[in-house]
């Protein structure tokens, strides 16, 4: 049926193209096409040109581009997909990519015409991939009648009025980190109307994020939280400036950055990026905003504001690496993070309408758990600080990650502990369950991530007991050795795997097993499983869970 | 004379001292020094955290170090480890 139809359709073709080709032969014109020439050497040529290739090219009508070649001398070869996108500011997502890009050009002058009607306004906004210098905020001497009406209810606030509400709007707040802090505290700082606001994220909204990233939504996996955060945000108040950075802030970009904004926020998710932040707040004497959050307890303290501490002032060495704990080890609920970055957004608000803020040479400590608050009355300035200091060591941005010893990011490092021969595959582990090769599987995850999942023969020793030494958990270990080498009646070393979530901590354990084998332990030979949990999850049994 | 002082842990050093908040008997006249080691004679595992803390009694901060302090029954000593997620 569809071969008959095909080859109708076919001879059709054929029919077709024979009669251009004679129309081609007759033609007295110039192949050579001067205007389309030039046409294509100019930028939005090449990007027109470059639509209509990709255009026939995704339904596979790329071979017809053939007609061009003379009018242009070479082939009309667009850029590769992805790089059209970018070029377009176009974010691919599921959506877009079932249909060619002309059709999001297309989408985005409806939507723009849709505007100027005056409905809503559903275009995305723009997405910065570097750092650009931002025209002046203006500064707005009255407020129109559509900001009355909006912003009554805060007007008539003695503390703000018409002259507070007129200095949020000529303020600019670049937040950086678009995540569990700065999810409310953008949407506080929106709804109040804050002139420009800057959004700041190198990561894409996942779904272990919306516990607590309160402005994503689950339409918008995969897409860039600045952009995914603005679009948000554009919603609830289109009247102020959004600005998103999809990137990761470094020592090249910050001062440049930070300079162009009034007030900045730091709701990053690591250390070395607060230490970045704060330099490079103090060497552009910017006050910084700082909150953070881990599981059911936040701080809050607002550095470098008129005379306060900075960050270094408190904290001039950072914390070794492996004493850090972050959100996906740790574990933190979604409302501690929406509380902080909430307070965050009031100090924000009264600095930007010139009311001052009360955290100045305090912090403010959260006890989630014990609902209370904390002020800690903080030290003056370090007159000895490296970067705010009386002679300060510190005049450009460093190296932060080395000084940290522990990367911009809060995903977790894979340790290298152990060597090949140490460890085994998921896949390797599965063999030894199918051969039923007598062993013992040690999971050393603490016991809440095991009531979340767990394989069935595991027994259950925590890396912590194991570094204590933990009397009862060795003799456990003991007994269980004991059983196992009864049924394989042999002197050798017993093999013990050791199993966590991702194959750091099982590393470290293997090294603590290693060390007691023979000694507070029987003879045993320990190995880990490479990747752990989430490796059996994705190489052995896809309807294991992740988390 | 040593009195009765009760002290706080919050953070990574609840973690690693495994309580959230204790009574201690200290010296009342002690400087913020001893008033440190002390806590972590009774915690070793805090020891990695000095330098890294902020050292808080009657929540207001001190300097780890030879200022000498007038410890008062019931006064709160808060340890308090930066923390860094968002
Ligand atoms: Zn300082």
């Amino acid at each position: 049926m569809f071969a008959a139809v095909d080859t109708k359709h076919q001879d059709l073709l054929i029919q077709n193209l024979e009669n251009i080709l004679n129309k081609i032969k007759q033609n007295k014109t110039p192949l050579i096409n001067e205007s389309f020439q030039q046409f294509l050497n100019t930028k939005n040529g090449y990007l027109v040109s470059s639509l209509v290739s990709e255009f026939l090219e995704f339904f596979s009508l790329g071979f017809t581009l053939a007609v061009f070649q003379p009018g242009t001398g070479t082939q009309v070869h667009g850029p590769d997909r992805g790089n059209l996108a970018q070029d377009l500011g176009i974010v691919e997502n599921e959506n877009t990519r079932d249909g060619p890009l002309l059709l999001e050009v297309m989408k985005r002058c409806q939507n723009s015409n849709s505007r100027e009607d005056g409905s809503s306004d559903s275009s995305l906004p723009v997405l910065h991939n570097l750092v650009t210098e931002l025209p002046l905020l203006e500064a707005k001497t009255s407020l129109s009648n559509e900001a009355i009406l909006r912003y009554s209810r805060q007007l008539v606030l003695p503390e703000l009025g018409v002259k507070g509400q007129l200095n949020l709007s000529k303020s600019s707040v670049l937040i950086v980190g678009c995540g569990g802090l700065g999810c409310p505290l953008a949407q506080y700082l929106a709804a109040a109307g804050i002139g420009r606001l800057g959004l700041l994220d190198y990561d894409v909204v996942e779904i272990n994020n919306l516990h607590r990233q309160v402005l994503h939504g689950e339409n918008r996996q995969g897409i860039p939280k600045s952009l995914s955060a603005a679009t948000a945000l554009k919603q609830l108040n289109s009247g102020v400036e959004y600005i998103c950075y999809n990137l990761i802030l470094t020592p090249k970009i910050a001062l440049e950055l930070i300079q162009q904004y009034d007030i900045i926020a730091d709701c990053s998710d690591n250390v070395p990026t607060r230490y970045l932040v704060n330099d490079a707040c103090v060497l552009t004497g910017k006050p910084l905003v700082s909150a953070s959050a881990l599981r059911m307890e936040g701080q809050l303290t607002v550095y470098n504001y008129h005379g306060s501490p900075c960050y270094r002032c408190l904290f001039p060495v950072p914390p070794p690496a492996e004493t850090v704990t972050n959100c996906s080890d740790g574990g933190v609920l979604g409302v501690v993070p929406g509380i902080m970055g909430c307070l965050q957004a009031l100090e924000v608000l009264k600095i930007a309408s010139g009311l001052g803020t009360s955290f100045g040479q305090f912090m403010l400590m959260f006890d989630a758990l014990e609902g209370r608050f904390r002020n800690i009355r903080l030290r003056p300035k370090n007159q000895n600080c490296a970067v705010c200091g009386a002679n300060p060591t510190i005049r450009v941005l460093q190296d932060y990650e080395a000084f940290c010893g522990s990367s911009a990011s809060d995903k977790c490092r894979t340790l290298h502990l152990l060597s090949k021969e140490e460890r085994i595959s998921a896949q390797e582990y599965k063999k030894i369950l199918d051969e039923q090769v007598p062993h013992l599987l040690v999971d050393v995850r603490p016991p809440v991530e095991v009531d979340i999942c767990h394989l069935p023969h595991s027994i259950y020793i925590t890396l912590d007991k194991l570094e204590r030494k933990n009397l009862d958990c060795l003799n456990h270990l003991n007994r269980k050795l004991l059983e196992g080498k009864q049924i394989t009646d042999e002197e050798m070393s017993f093999p013990v795997y050791v199993i966590c979530k991702l194959g750091n901590d099982s590393q470290k354990a293997v090294k603590i097993l290693q060390e007691l084998s023979g000694k507070e332990l029987g003879v045993l030979l320990a190995k880990d499983i490479t990747g752990g949990l989430m490796a059996w999850s994705n190489k052995v049994d896809p309807t294991f869970p992740q988390y | 004379m040593s009195c009765e002082v009760l002290v706080l842990y919050f953070a990574k050093s609840a973690e690693l001292a495994d309580v959230r908040s204790e009574h201690i008997s200290v010296a009342q006249r002690t400087t913020s020094e001893q008033l440190w080691e002390e806590i972590v004679s009774r915690h070793p595992r805090l020891a990695a955290l000095r330098n890294h803390v902020l050292l808080a009694v009657r929540q207001e901060y001190i300097a780890i170090g030879d200022q000498l302090l007038l410890l008062q029954p019931g006064d709160e000593v808060a340890i308090i480890p930066p923390i860094s997620g968002g």
